[in-house]
């Protein structure tokens, strides 16, 4: 039986740590991090007082620390239970974020996007880590150059492919180009599969067992630290991804949380924004991804912290 | 191997879901189509005109069962790109809100319907438009792309209770005057709004430039591009300078003109001598929010915003007109907006029926109750100057420069979004501190050679 130990390994400790005393270091050290905590967090809480104010005199004001004339009326026309002139009367306008549609597109879209790069990257890490056939690290070294290329390079081209395919503004636009594989996925993987000891998969050989089923019940539970790690990046990144979206699905049915903010954030030119509904509904925006990282965060360090095979 | 074919079935079922959407049928954008039922696409920018032509596509609707209307806002920062992307990728809109700094790089490209034939067959009467305002739409090549709906003008809006306390009255702000040497009274109410942080004013010995806390006057940035419409084209037009040489669809620029320069390089004196935030500040903060912060005293800016600045709480504002320059009028840009249809449309019949709707006086009555723009109707503009002015805000300083010759038209031309470009980065160097206003003439040089080369 193979069994994978994801568990940080053990490191000494001096009898002064053990004890837990307070050393001018650790204060330091406890100081430093407090405040890099702080400074991270701040944005969010500015956030946060930003939507809990009332837009119409939210600039009378600008340095208050707490909320300006507290609301949760920003927080009520994001999720549509403000009516018109509830809005109009804190400072909101006449456009509405269709939230909840929005939400669905963008959970749609990075889950697809996720669960097919992590799939396709697989095989292709696979391939490229234990099996050998001819000019396997030349086509590997082409696979990494595409890394170098900037994405903005292959917008355009990738636009009039969806157009020509009569794609634009589907789900179908907005997913393939990040579908298959990224070569940073494949990078990725094959990394964690070379460190894969040779002898069991040698051993799974002898059993019979083919590259399919090699893959799929030796190398896929052995990595699942990886993987996962893989998915969280994926899908964060996929949940940020803007200006792809915006160029194919920009139709209302299909638009992401990242575009409707952007519409959102620019209405009319030189015209007052709805900063407390801005704010809100990003803060709203930012929670899949928050719960994401609280579900699977441990599962992120234990995979940094791979120790391999026993 | 259970999981294995599991897994198999799974990702084939993914990829063959993708596969019904492969096969999804679009109408070609080349031919268009004169289908007179189904659902027109209309694409606007401005949030808060919205629920008044939602309010006109309900109303159409009701008495056009066989066409659906489905608006859609678009931010402008967004628009214009938005529209490219779609007109590239037959996915345009049905009838969208037009602009005269744009329509140009449309018509060029056969992008949208000329509707001389159509008003001659179904109206509207062009003399109920506003003067002027259905000009803009007449292209280059003699063809009408646009039926107006509003119209814009720029004037002033300022902080009623700052100016008292400066000892300024509203007679003095209704009357102000300009003139690129000193400034004029403008400069000197600019002068005397602005306030150091030691409390000592712009007028008086030991003000700090460098440390100011209510700037005299607040600017929308990027500063004006080309147009310069609400931030020195009031200005520059005092002089008798005009953008081009013809008002519209001209092919030669007078960036280089010593009178566009001057009153651009005083323009930037104010920076300096702190009556104007540095660029610094300015990006990035709208005029009426420093404005409500306390931050600006004097905001130059469109009539299209009365209702956000109207909307502001905490402050008492008032408006004023442009000031009069050395030849004793004022000026004013003005600008109409107006709906077009796509070539490309496959129902251009109802499309039209929707547009002639929405510059029919019942829906443009609707947009007027709603307080937010001027109607381009003619018998609308009552309404219209009613409703805004129940936000407690005077319009008037805005519309007079029609009802006394002093508005000039916005400058279409062709190339327009490659002269936006040009002047952009250009007066933002200048106003940046990076280069004085006589490198405008180079800028000059290149905004015409995109005529001569075709």
């Amino acid at each position: 039986m193979v069994t994978v130990d994801t568990a940080v390994a053990p490191t000494s400790r001096t009898p002064g740590q053990e004890a837990g005393g307070l050393t001018p270091g650790r204060v330091l050290a406890w100081a430093c991090l407090i405040a890099i905590i702080a400074i991270t967090l701040f944005p969010f809480y500015w956030m946060l007082r930003t939507a809990l104010s009332n837009g119409t005199t939210l600039a009378t004001a600008g340095t208050s620390w707490l909320p300006v004339d507290f609301t949760w009326g920003a927080f009520r026309r994001v999720l549509g239970l403000a009516t018109l002139e509830e809005a109009q009367a804190e400072g909101g306008t006449g456009s509405a974020v269709d939230f909840w549609v929005y939400l669905r597109n963008s959970v749609l879209v990075a889950a697809l996007i996720t669960a097919g790069q992590v799939f396709f990257g697989a095989l292709a890490a696979y391939a490229f880590a234990r099996m050998k056939w001819p000019g396997r690290d030349a086509v590997f070294f082409v696979l990494l150059t595409a890394l170098m290329v900037p994405p903005i390079f292959t917008q355009l081209p990738n636009f009039l492919l969806m157009r020509d395919l009569g794609l634009v503004n589907t789900y179908a636009a907005l997913v393939l180009p990040f579908f298959f594989m990224t070569p940073f996925a494949v990078f990725f993987l094959r990394q964690f599969f070379l460190g894969i000891s040779r002898e069991i998969e040698e051993a799974a050989r002898l059993d019979g067992a083919g590259h399919v089923r090699t893959f799929f019940q030796l190398i896929i539970p052995m990595s699942w630290g990886p993987i996962t790690t893989l998915a969280l990046l994926q899908y964060v990144q996929a949940w940020n991804e803007y200006f792809w979206p915006l160029l194919v699905g920009s139709e209302r049915s299909v638009r992401t949380l990242t575009v409707a903010l952007g519409v959102f954030r620019s209405q009319t030119p030189q015209g007052s924004l709805d900063w407390p509904g801005l704010m809100a509904a990003t803060l709203i925006a930012a929670l899949p991804v928050l719960l994401l990282f609280i579900a699977f965060g441990r599962k992120i360090v234990d995979s940094i912290g791979f120790s391999g095979i026993k | 191997m259970k999981r294995t074919r599991r897994l198999t079935v799974i990702a084939t079922a993914v990829l063959l879901a993708l596969v019904p959407a492969c096969a999804v049928e679009r109408p070609p954008a080349e031919s268009g189509g004169w289908d007179d039922t189904g659902e027109v696409t209309y694409w606007m920018w401005d949030a808060n005109q919205l629920p008044a032509y939602q309010q006109c596509a309900t109303d159409f609707e009701a008495s056009n069962p066989d066409i659906d209307i489905a608006i859609e806002q678009v931010g402008w920062d967004y628009y214009w790109g938005r529209m490219l992307s779609s007109f590239v990728a037959n996915s345009a809109p049905d009838v969208f809100v037009n602009h005269t700094s744009k329509y140009g790089d449309y018509t060029s490209r056969g992008l949208i319907e000329p509707l001389d034939e159509l008003i001659a067959r179904d109206g509207p009467d062009l003399s109920q438009f506003v003067e002027g305002t259905g000009d803009l739409w007449v292209g280059d090549d003699g063809k009408r792309y646009g039926l107006p709906k509003d119209f814009d003008a720029v004037g002033i809006f300022y902080n009623a209770t700052m100016i008292q306390d400066a000892g300024i009255t509203p007679e003095q702000m209704q009357n102000l005057t300009w003139n690129p040497q000193d400034g004029g009274t403008y400069e000197d109410v600019l002068a005397r709004l602005s306030v150091d942080v030691n409390g000592v004013r712009g007028d008086e010995p030991g003000f700090d430039p460098r440390n100011v806390a209510t700037y005299g006057l607040g600017i929308s940035y990027p500063p004006g591009g080309a147009s310069g419409q609400t931030q020195w084209s009031f200005l520059t037009a005092t002089l008798g300078w005009s953008h081009t040489d013809k008002p519209l669809w001209g092919t030669r620029y007078n960036y280089d003109d010593p009178r566009f320069q001057d009153t651009i390089a005083w323009w930037r004196s104010l920076v300096d001598k702190g009556y104007m935030p540095p660029v610094e500040q300015a990006v990035g903060n709208e005029p009426s929010q420093l404005m409500q912060a306390g931050r600006v005293a004097v905001v130059t800016e469109g009539s299209w915003n009365i209702s956000t600045f109207a909307k502001l709480g905490g402050i008492e504002l008032a408006t004023a007109p442009t000031p009069i320059g050395p030849r004793g009028s004022r000026a004013a840009m003005t600008n109409s907006l107006a709906d077009s249809i796509a070539a490309g449309s496959p129902n251009k019949g109802a499309a039209w029926k929707w547009v002639r709707y929405l510059a029919s006086p019942e829906c443009q009555s609707v947009v007027a109750r709603g307080g937010v723009v001027v109607p381009a109707i003619a018998s609308v503009v009552p309404a219209a100057e009613a409703a805004i002015g129940a936000h407690g805000l005077d319009i008037t300083p805005f519309t007079r420069h029609l009802r006394e010759g002093t508005a000039f038209p916005y400058p279409a031309a062709q190339h327009a979004a490659d002269v936006e470009t040009i002047m952009e980065s250009a007066t933002e160097r200048v106003m940046g501190g990076s280069a004085d206003a006589s490198s405008l003439t180079a800028a000059n040089e290149e905004v015409n050679a995109l005529f001569t080369q075709g």
